[in-house]
């Protein structure tokens, strides 16, 4: 509770909070026991309703966003947080003309969270018949057949060239530099200003997770795995090196943050566990596997229930991820997974929009007794917290975690 | 999935690999090696462009 009450002021104290901060987040993430349970919040859409910004304003100018982040941190005086939550940037995606967006104050409400359209079957970014075509060579594939498919201003190989299309790359490259440029900033920022370490550096996805995403869709995916097996598997093999090689090159060169996994369809109901074991967990288990020979460790953002794939993930080796508990039973998680990696969240997103204040100190009070009795364990929500969470049931889960995470 | 990998056509990091590139400069006098790295540093900024535009938006 101290930490809330003397807020310091000169960069020295701010360095120094700084410094006591990583070590607890690093700490935990090792499954030590630091001074006390980290609190890491990934704040999405509540940074916005809190300083006063619109969905569209946050996700439309990221250095609302980025403001909105730091805003909070400081406010809340959380050990951690990701520079910025609601990453897609809806300015990128309108310069390039990205179609499988819904953005707010187009084509929803400016106060809604944007949204990922996924087209029906038969209109998938990839057709089912262009395996080979993305085995043999993924990157060309992604530059030459998928891109001209979701940016409408991109033109196919062989079409004539327009400008629009020239602009696309032009505009399309210097966004994303600048943008990405801009976390580099907010980290210094989150840093200098308010002694907050960010939260993760880098980014990946299952390979089957990309394939169902942004390629043939999970409906489409779902009939590849019965009519060629062979050919998923061929391309979640392809994929494999290039996401490891994004992930690598994203990652903390101080190896103290992990690198980011944000998994969607490999647990039940979207995969069987011996669908997962077949398609989703092998490629992606060496990814894991790779990017720990170099020092890196993943977050598992396992976003859902993967009570049934708990026993898979145990495999890993120890202290090479970080588990994040969604839907995930924490008592499951705790037995298959709690004496070699640290776990984090499980606090139920329902339980902070419509939950009373007392409610939520007795949730984070329970999880602490259960996951974080020995260390190795982070506070956080269960999933991203958008502009439903209440900011009171937010600062009981602060307060609840200082309270009773003390070792 | 039994079969021997071949090497990939593009390695990861790699939009046009220096070896294709180097073909169509003209002899190069000076240091080779700058060069090279300063032509994989760039054309990696292009590989990223397509495997962000994939993983983050």
């Amino acid at each position: 509770m101290a930490d809330i009450s003397v807020q310091p002021t000169t960069p020295e104290a701010i360095e120094s909070r700084y410094q006591q901060r990583l070590a607890r987040y690093v700490t935990a993430m090792r499954r030590g026991k630091p001074d006390r349970v980290p609190i890491r919040p990934f704040v999405a859409e509540f940074t916005a309703k809190y300083c006063g910004y619109t969905s569209q304003e946050v996700s439309y100018d990221y250095q609302k966003a980025f403001d909105a982040a730091r805003r909070c941190a400081a406010d809340f005086d959380w050990d951690a947080v990701v520079g910025n939550m609601v990453y897609g940037w809806m300015g990128l995606v309108k310069a390039i003309s990205l179609k499988y967006y819904a953005v707010p104050g187009m084509e929803i409400p400016y106060d809604s969270a944007f949204q990922y359209l996924e087209p029906p079957e038969e209109e998938a970014w990839m057709r089912p018949d262009e395996y080979d075509l993305l085995i043999d060579d993924p990157t060309g594939y992604l530059f030459n057949v998928w891109l001209p498919r979701i940016a409408t201003d991109v033109v196919p190989i062989g079409q004539p060239n327009t400008m629009r299309n020239n602009l696309s790359f032009l505009k399309g490259g210097m966004a994303m530099l600048d943008y990405f440029k801009g976390f580099g900033v907010q980290a210094e920022r989150l840093r200098k200003e308010s002694g907050t370490v960010s939260a993760l550096s880098g980014i990946l996805k299952a390979p089957f997770d990309i394939i169902a995403d942004k390629l043939r869709g999970y409906k489409g995916l779902c009939m590849d795995m019965y009519r060629q097996p062979q050919k998923v598997l061929a391309a979640c093999e392809a994929m494999m090196p290039h996401l490891f090689h994004v992930a690598l090159s994203g990652s903390d060169p101080d190896r103290n943050v992990p690198v980011g996994l944000w998994m969607h369809r490999g647990c039940v109901p979207f995969l069987s566990p011996p669908q997962f074991e077949k398609f989703y967990w092998p490629t992606l288990k060496q990814i894991i596997l790779d990017l720990w020979k170099h020092g890196v460790q993943t977050l598992f953002y396992a976003e859902g229930d993967w009570t049934a794939n708990l026993k898979y993930i145990a495999e890993l080796p120890e202290r090479s991820i970080v588990f994040h508990i969604d839907r995930t039973d924490p008592e499951q998680a705790r037995r298959y997974l709690g004496e070699k990696f640290c776990l984090s969240g499980g606090v139920p997103n329902d339980l902070l929009a419509f939950g009373k204040p007392e409610d939520v100190r007795a949730c984070c009070k329970k999880l602490i007794d259960l996951l974080g009795r020995d260390g190795g364990y982070i506070m956080d929500a269960s999933a991203i917290m958008q502009d439903d969470t209440r900011a009171e049931n937010l600062r009981a889960m602060t307060e609840a975690t200082r309270q009773y995470g003390v070792y | 999935m039994n079969e021997p990998k071949k090497p990939p056509k593009r390695p990861p990091g790699t939009c046009i690999p220096w070896d294709e590139k180097v073909k169509e400069l003209p002899p190069i006098t000076g240091d080779k090696e700058l060069v090279k790295r300063v032509w994989e540093e760039i054309d990696g900024m292009a590989y990223v462009y397509i495997w962000q535009i994939l993983l983050s938006f």
